[in-house]
């Protein structure tokens, strides 16, 4: 019938008219991210063992890895740069990691004012925290990226 | 209402006492008068367009703008500084001289219209005995601000939507016409406080409330607001007349947007909800408070039927406008004049 | 009779309602279309070629570009070839087999609604958009807890899925489709229901059986011309064959069927999904699949009914860790080729709708 349709959507947005609002207003309310979210990323340095899985199972070659052998054969990074700007956020890199010292962080707001500072060198952005020398138990490392 | 009225008086009498003849006051008073009104008016238009954003808001879940200030007030004066800071583009094609008066004049009939309409008991700028047909003369010359605007901007979107607004507006006058006239045969006057003292004790929606259902579509459509808002088209004229207008000349068209809905709004509480007149008796609340009531809410009544309709079809539109719309305000017509010469006969 | 002329209308690659970068020259008679041609091409990134220097694996968070309306289908749609090739399809664990299920219907919930939202949208009632598009916002919330990401997650690998999902994440997914059937309700009786819709709609670039199958229509808009066909119940891939629901077919064809038809299916899908999540059984949700894939030479070709229509992925293997060749068949550019034929004769306001209704997505149109 004509005009019931009509009524009927009148209603319904009447209805929600005092509802409570949906928007979540940002810079003061954040957002709830979840365990898996993928924002931006963390190096673990000391971690690290130059072995160069990320780079490789990247897509699109944004990881740039140098390291050196020490006197033990073993490799030792001197530079982790990570060309962003070309970054898919697929998490293949956070993945391939066999000590997981790559990490995802929740840092969402990755806007800057030059191009240049797109580029992440997570090897100079890394502080050593005290934790890092010991070599952690496998299981605590689960719960560890569980918590992060 | 009456503190106004009094206000009025004693400025009348002052003019006087410093020697000026009495048309000299009458003069400046209706200046002070007007500018009263067109101050209004303003405050109105920059008030709707934030409520219009804070209210469909909160049809959509939403919030709105809420930043600044207080409930976003301040949003208000961020638009006006904006739109006037902004360059004046003008096309390279445009007819400057019709492109440039376009935006002007639909702004002056929008203002025009509101000479004749009753804030309060003598609260009227002027009360013209032919009141309500001013106005329907003011309110169709501003067709031909919307050709003007959507030829003079050598756009196709432009030409296509002043086009369809043409077409629209002349259509939806006849049954606004029409739905008016059966509150003219009622009341015997044109003239709106004859008209709104006539309503004292019953408000004319009750025995016109065909009327005041035509007037209201075919208002809504007069004024380009959704779901008749062809001219504009957003979907698919992206702006339709106003398109290559930018900062202020664009706020004129927004603006006498605005000003057009109250100003109809105003007309359909005059005409139909009672205008000043207080209901059951409530007297002891001013007129004018009674009156911007119901302008609000009929303001209300539009902010919700755009926001939960979609946009009707140019041949739709027309059908629905012809086919539906005269027949029914014309059928109404014949029916309050045989009420009328009933009620005659029985009364003698 | 006043001599009149035919006006040419650019519509697009910069216009509020072609979804996209399409662009499209009308030639108008008065406001009648009398010839649309379309141009396409403004979204292309290559990823056909792409693949082909891309592993096997690192081509899955491309495949999430293609439709970005539907990230997860597409991934699924790519892996189940993938798997195919290698022929594995059926070491595929259990669990990751539900998971997929469940990530494909939550991003056909998603797609769908982006195609509710923007049809009510095109006909101006922005209200019907934004209640779409606040169930959307839940579902895409609920796919940035399986992959992290709200519109490209790369969560499916070759051999199940990237990790497995937590009950927190099921407990939150079974409360979005018990809410779902309401919101489904208020779309029908703010957008359906309505007559002014219904009058623009109905009977409004009527797509006969004939002709869909002549272009090739697949997914809601062939079922929409009364085309009994769904991938899900016709060729089952992975476990769809387990689950219980119904494939709605209408038989008008016109603009109204092509909306409704959107809602009916979504209501399916939340059926799907609560069936899925009853039956999930516990357990691994990877294969075991060599780390560096190497598929043995050969082609296959694969397709799933993504939310669109068919999407298929031919990749031909040269036995290399790369494919030699990718071709992907996208349901909406098959298609969009079918708009100007559509739109012969209908309003310019029409045209509007009507690409509304086809639901294209440039990403996947240009690849």
């Amino acid at each position: 019938m004509f005009g019931k349709g009509l009524i009927k959507g009148l209603k319904i947005t009447m209805g929600h008219f005092f509802d409570k609002k949906v928007t979540e207003q940002y810079p003061e309310e954040r957002p709830n991210l979840p365990p898996a979210f993928k924002g931006s990323f963390k190096l673990n340095v000391a971690k690290c063992i130059a072995c160069g899985l990320c780079a490789n199972g990247c897509p699109n070659n944004v990881i740039k890895i140098e390291s050196v052998k020490d006197e033990n054969n073993k490799k030792k990074l001197t530079g982790y740069k990570m060309m962003t700007e070309r970054c898919l956020y697929c998490g293949f890199c956070v993945e391939a990691c066999p000590p997981k010292a790559l990490q995802w962080t929740k840092d969402f707001e990755l806007a800057v004012h030059l191009r240049d500072d797109v580029n992440l060198d997570l090897f100079a952005n890394y502080t050593p925290s005290p934790d890092d020398e010991k070599p952690a138990e496998p299981k605590n490392e689960e719960d560890s990226a569980q918590a992060s | 209402m009456k503190f106004f009225i009094d206000l009025a008086n004693s400025m009348r009498a002052g003019i006087e006492g410093m020697g000026a003849s009495a048309t000299t006051a009458e003069i400046i008073l209706t200046a002070i008068t007007t500018l009263a009104v067109v101050i209004f008016i303003l405050l109105h238009v920059v008030v709707l367009l934030l409520a219009e954003r804070r209210l469909s808001a909160m049809f959509q879940l939403r919030l709105g703008p809420n930043r600044l200030g207080p409930l976003g007030i301040g949003q208000v004066i961020a638009d006006v500084v904006k739109t006037l800071g902004k360059e004046d583009i003008i096309p390279a094609g445009a007819d400057k001289f019709v492109f440039k008066l376009a935006s002007t004049t639909l702004f002056a009939t929008a203002l025009l219209a509101w000479a004749v309409i009753p804030f309060g008991n003598g609260m009227i700028i002027q009360d013209l005995n032919i009141g309500i047909f001013y106005f329907i003369a003011i309110g169709s010359t501003a067709t031909i601000s919307v050709v003007m605007g959507g030829w003079a901007s050598n756009n196709k979107y432009a030409l296509i939507g002043g086009m369809r607004g043409v077409a629209q507006m002349i259509s939806y006058e006849i049954p606004m016409v029409f739905s008016l006239l059966g509150v003219v045969m009622l009341t015997g006057s044109m003239k709106m406080s004859d008209i709104v003292a006539a309503q004292e004790n019953m408000w004319f929606i009750i025995p016109q409330f065909i009327a005041f259902f035509i007037y209201y579509v075919a208002a809504t459509a007069e004024i380009n607001r959704a779901p008749f808002d062809l001219p504009e088209g957003e979907q698919e004229l992206v702006a339709g007349y106003f398109i290559e207008y930018s900062g202020i000349r664009w706020a004129l068209f927004m603006m006498a947007e605005y000003a057009n809905m109250v100003a109809v709004s105003a007309i359909a509480v005059t005409m139909f909800l009672g205008g000043w007149n207080a209901p059951f008796g409530l007297t002891f609340i001013p007129g004018i408070v009674w009156f911007l009531i119901k302008l609000y809410l009929m303001l209300f009544t539009f902010f919700w039927v755009r926001w939960t309709f979609p946009r009707l079809r140019v041949d739709h539109l027309m059908h629905f406008g012809w086919k539906f719309m005269i027949p029914v305000s014309l059928a109404n017509i014949v029916v309050t004049g045989i009420g009328i010469y009933v009620y005659r006969m029985i009364t003698g | 009779m006043l001599k009149t002329e035919e006006l040419t209308l650019n519509m697009g690659p910069v216009h509020p309602s072609t979804h996209g970068v399409y662009r499209c020259v009308l030639t108008l008679n008065g406001e009648y279309i009398q010839n649309a041609v379309n141009h396409i091409g403004y979204l292309h990134r290559g990823l056909e070629k792409l693949a082909e220097s891309r592993t096997y694996n690192q081509f899955i968070p491309y495949t999430d570009r293609l439709d970005y309306c539907s990230g997860l289908a597409n991934e699924m749609a790519y892996v189940l070839a993938v798997e195919k090739l290698m022929g594995i399809e059926n070491e595929i664990p259990e669990r990751a087999q539900y998971l997929r299920v469940i990530c494909a219907e939550l991003q056909r919930l998603a797609s769908h609604g982006i195609c509710v939202g923007s049809f009510a949208l095109d006909i101006a009632g922005s209200t019907g958009f934004f209640y779409s598009f606040r169930d959307r916002d839940r579902a895409l919330e609920l796919i940035n807890m399986i992959g992290g990401n709200r519109l490209t997650p790369n969560f499916m690998r070759i051999g199940g899925v990237a990790h497995d999902l937590d009950e927190y994440f099921l407990n939150e997914l079974n409360q979005f489709c018990d809410d779902l059937p309401a919101c489904f309700d208020e779309y029908e009786g703010l957008l359906a229901g309505n007559e002014i819709l219904q009058t623009r709609s109905k009977g409004v670039s009527v797509v006969s059986k004939e002709m869909a199958l002549d272009y090739g229509f697949t997914g809601p808009n062939a079922r929409a011309s009364g085309i009994d066909t769904d991938l899900r119940r016709d060729e089952p891939y992975g476990i769809y064959d387990r689950f219980d629901f119904k494939v709605p077919v209408l038989q008008n064809g016109d603009t109204y069927d092509r909306f409704v038809i959107r809602v009916m299916e979504m209501r399916e899908s939340v059926k799907i999904i609560q069936q899925a999540i009853k039956d999930m059984p516990e357990g691994p949700v990877m294969a075991k699949v060599p780390k560096v894939i190497k598929p043995p030479v050969g082609e296959v070709y694969h397709r799933i009914e993504n939310a669109k229509g068919h999407l298929g992925f031919h990749i031909v293997s040269d036995g290399s860790t790369k494919p030699y060749r990718t071709r992907i068949y996208s349901p909406t550019f098959v298609m969009l080729s079918a708009f100007p034929e559509m739109a012969k004769g209908t309003h310019i306001m029409d045209a509007v709708l009507i690409l509304a209704s086809i639901d294209i997505v440039l990403g996947e149109v240009d690849r």
